[in-house]
């Protein structure tokens, strides 16, 4: 088995990749950003199934302790601003700030997979030993 | 690969902006370009349109810099009667061009154009990130 195809490496492939192509629609939503009818477009969330949820022991959830405690859905966030979109006279809905904002996410989370990669390189790199 | 069409998409996007820029500069140049006679028209403003096109090649959504189309707005006019232009009541026609909108445009232009410097220069760290992995 090629080490390219554990699956903790291909699943971090999978991510880099989602990353890449979501950098690719950002930025098309930022050079458009002053075209007439322009509606930006964006990826749905990854999600690695079932099968990555067992793998990780499930989703963390807040514990109440007391019953005094808000209870939260299964430790889920705050729901984000899911209003629809600010459209322009011209019809067009590209928020410049929130693009730079996405972009800006999007480069943290590729380099968040690229060093958990090298990461995990240097276990392998370990359990081989020295030199 | 991607990354290189990511920062093609948003080098469309500097060209157009680069180019809006010159059609702003040349309104601005222009402010006060009066006709050589009476009864010809003086400088028209001219608008910068953009459109959406598919870049079969780069297979993403690519800006381009479409018509440039005139303002078909009314031109401004001044009581000047030893003008060469002026008219038998001694009106100058002068360009329908407001510098105030001028320079609302261009700062909207140099807003977005730094928008597309920025996606270049995320890209380029996320590519540095990737070639970064063989040193590890």
């Amino acid at each position: 088995m090629p080490i390219s195809d554990l699956p903790i490496l291909s699943m971090l492939r999978t991510r880099m990749q989602w990353h890449q192509e979501r950098q690719r629609l950002l930025a098309e939503n930022v050079a458009n950003a002053d075209t007439a009818s322009f509606r930006p477009r964006d990826l749905t969330p990854l999600h690695f199934g079932p099968a990555a949820a067992a793998q990780a022991g499930g989703p963390v959830t807040l514990a109440t302790t007391q019953p005094t405690h808000i209870a939260t859905a299964n430790g889920s966030q705050f729901a984000d601003r899911r209003g629809g979109y600010d459209v322009r006279p011209t019809g067009n809905a590209v928020n410049l700030e929130d693009e730079m904002l996405k972009v800006a996410a999007n480069q943290m989370d590729f380099q968040a997979a690229t060093s958990l990669y090298s990461r995990s390189m240097g276990l392998f790199r370990t359990a081989l030993g020295k030199r | 690969m991607d990354f290189m069409k990511s920062m093609a998409v948003a080098a469309s996007g500097l060209r157009t902006q680069a180019g809006r820029m010159r059609v702003i500069a040349e309104n601005i140049a222009n402010a006060d370009s009066t006709a050589k006679s009476a009864g010809t028209d003086p400088y028209r403003r001219k608008i910068a349109t953009f459109r959406s096109e598919i870049d079969r090649a780069l297979d993403a959504n690519v800006v381009g810099l479409g018509k440039v189309r005139t303002d078909p707005a009314d031109f401004r006019s001044k009581y000047e009667p030893g003008h060469p232009a002026a008219d038998a009541n001694g009106y100058v026609k002068y360009p329908n061009v407001n510098s105030l909108v001028e320079m609302t445009d261009m700062r909207e232009a140099q807003r977005s154009y730094e928008a597309n410097l920025n996606v270049i220069g995320a890209t380029r760290r996320m590519i540095q990130r990737t070639l970064d992995l063989l040193k590890a």
